[in-house]
């Protein structure tokens, strides 16, 4: 019998081979795709946690969030065949002139770690670009980040685009170190993030 | 005392007649002499020029080379994006080391004939002769961590620490050379002082940076001292976890950004080190107002006692009101170490 606790501890060390390994054997042996995916999610949960917690840094977090993606590859069609779909549809990218990534990459992945369906659109991404992948996923849920003090108008001219055009139904959280609880309420973010860990719990307080 | 002869004679632990002052400036200097940022970081004349009408205008003791992290990663081959008034920015997607093979093959440029790297060493020379003895001259170049994220792509070199630390070995190893090389033409050119940019080392933790990191710093700042220059590191971001190996490295200054507990610092790199630091450029020294950089900048030198040079956690910003940076030459002038 696969181990799902194995399967969390290989991917909280990053260990993508072993991940593989046992996603595949609980798979094989019939072990419900919902036990398999709560055993990743929580597993990126401590993953979060502790990079919250200055335990563990941004090499940590990266090769867990690999290994977690490696399982993930293998275990949706399982997901899918069992009818068991993604949280919600997610857009996340880096506000236009900025080209930082590592931030917005790991709060993108903390998101993919819980079971959200996300759409990267990488760095240095336009207002209308966010809109039109908005539109064409029919996205509940979009993530700006941005982390130069002159980026941060793009992300009201972002908030502005999005609303704009009708899609209010949107729910938008923002973050980035210069980025405030205070700016997203005056901008009109839905929601603020200082960490990964915790733009999965603000993604599902909005949801 | 003139500022050169104050740096000089503070970091020789003599005593001065005030404190120490060493913001950095980069955009704040350009807008300041009025010249786009694209020139200024291509044009060494624009940015001697952009320097000295800066360290004159606010009293501070020092000049400096940096412009950007782009220079050297420029004339290894990478691709670099130039833009009219911001920064070069290399473009990561298109890394000049995503395929870890062209390691083996890629030669170190040579400073003087290479495009931006040479432009950095004309500016440490008409530095030499336009500052003279008056300030204290900066060189600059990124540090050995830097450099390979530079080069290799800062996502992918996170993931190679795991995947291949032989690998990472020998990139540091190049990228170590390419430093002292670069620096070696600046200090001859007339640089004093070598900043080192290290800002790629606060995303790692303290194995990692232990491990991976720290032996390539010493071994920097060893050769930087051979040459005769002085060695000031600067990393970027939140080095909280990694304060014990920065203190270990020698270096003549360290500096600390925003995020970091001056505090914190001293305690673990003892009474010796000088610190430089480390108001929050952005939210203390461009959103407040000089009464409350006054009280910020007070409390860090409280934290930081004697041993200690005024400035923030990083880049003066751009749009800073002139007032408030005075605020930082004000309390500096006024204040005995
Ligand atoms: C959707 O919801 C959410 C929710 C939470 C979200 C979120 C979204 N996005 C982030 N979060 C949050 O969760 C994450 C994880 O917990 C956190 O993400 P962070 O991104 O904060 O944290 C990451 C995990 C780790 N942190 C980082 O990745 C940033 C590290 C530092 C060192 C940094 C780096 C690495 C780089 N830089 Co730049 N850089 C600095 C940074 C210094 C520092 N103080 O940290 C900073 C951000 N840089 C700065 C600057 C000025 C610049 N940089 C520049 C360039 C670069 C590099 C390209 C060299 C590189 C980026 C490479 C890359 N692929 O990302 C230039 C601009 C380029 C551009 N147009 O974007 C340039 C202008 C430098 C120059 N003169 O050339 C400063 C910004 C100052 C300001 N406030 O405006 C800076 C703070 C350094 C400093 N101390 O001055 C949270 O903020």
């Amino acid at each position: 019998m696969p181990d799902l606790h194995e399967l969390g501890e290989a991917i909280k060390r990053g260990d993508r081979d072993t991940a593989a390994a046992l996603t595949k054997a609980a798979i094989e042996t019939k072990i419900p795709a919902q036990e398999i995916l709560d055993a990743m999610v929580g597993a990126m949960d401590i993953v979060g946690q502790r990079f919250q917690k200055n335990e563990i840094f941004v090499p940590e977090m990266l090769i867990a969030a690999r290994a977690m993606k490696e399982a993930m590859g293998l275990l949706e069609p399982i997901l899918v065949e069992a009818g068991i779909t993604p949280v919600a549809k997610a857009v996340i990218g880096t506000v236009e002139g900025d080209l930082h990534d590592i931030g917005k990459n790991l709060v993108a992945m903390m998101w993919k770690g819980a079971n959200f369906d996300v759409i990267d659109l990488g760095t240095n991404v336009s207002p209308q670009k966010f809109v039109d992948a908005v539109r064409t996923n029919n996205a509940q849920l979009v993530g700006l980040s941005a982390l130069l003090t002159t980026t941060m108008p793009a992300i009201k001219k972002t908030v502005d685009a999005i609303k704009g055009a009708g899609l209010d139904v949107t729910k938008i959280v923002i973050g980035g170190a210069p980025v405030t609880q205070e700016y997203a309420n005056e901008v009109g973010a839905d929601g603020y993030a200082p960490d990964a860990a915790s733009a999965v719990d603000v993604a599902r307080s909005l949801l | 005392m003139n500022g050169r002869q104050r740096l000089l004679a503070f970091l020789r632990g003599e005593p001065v007649d005030s404190l120490p002052l060493m913001p950095i400036t980069m955009m704040f200097a350009a807008d300041h002499a009025g010249v786009k940022y694209g020139e200024y970081a291509t044009d060494y004349r624009a940015l001697v020029a952009g320097q000295i009408a800066l360290a004159d205008a606010y009293d501070v003791d020092y000049v400096s080379c940096i412009s950007d992290p782009a220079r050297e990663a420029a004339d290894c081959g990478a691709r670099v994006a130039m833009f009219d008034d911001q920064p070069p920015a290399i473009v990561e997607t298109d890394a000049l080391l995503a395929d870890k093979a062209r390691l083996a093959s890629l030669e170190p440029p040579d400073p003087h004939t290479g495009r931006r790297m040479a432009d950095r060493v004309r500016a440490a020379a008409l530095f030499r002769q336009q500052v003279g003895d008056r300030k204290l001259i900066e060189g600059w170049i990124e540090g050995p961590c830097a450099e390979a994220a530079d080069l290799r792509g800062i996502n992918t070199l996170m993931l190679d620490f795991f995947d291949d630390p032989d690998f990472v070995h020998q990139l540091f190893e190049f990228t170590l050379q390419l430093g002292m090389r670069f620096a070696r033409a600046q200090v001859e050119a007339g640089a004093d002082l070598v900043g080192v940019g290290d800002a790629a080392a606060s995303l790692v933790g303290p194995e990692f940076y232990q491990q991976f990191v720290w032996p390539y710093e010493r071994r920097l700042v060893q050769a930087l001292h051979d040459m005769g220059a002085l060695v000031r590191l600067h990393i970027c971001g939140n080095t909280g976890a990694i304060l014990g190996g920065m203190g270990q490295l020698g270096c003549d200054i360290v500096d600390l950004d925003f995020m970091v507990s001056l505090a914190d610092a001293r305690r673990v790199m003892g009474p010796q080190q000088v610190l430089l630091g480390n108001i929050d450029p952005v939210r203390v020294l461009r959103g407040g107002t000089p009464e409350s950089i006054r009280a910020a900048i007070a409390q860090c030198h409280r934290d930081a006692g004697p041993r200690y040079i005024v400035g923030a956690g990083c880049e003066v910003p751009r749009a800073t009101a002139p007032a408030n940076l005075r605020a930082l030459t004000e309390y500096a002038r006024a204040t005995a170490p």
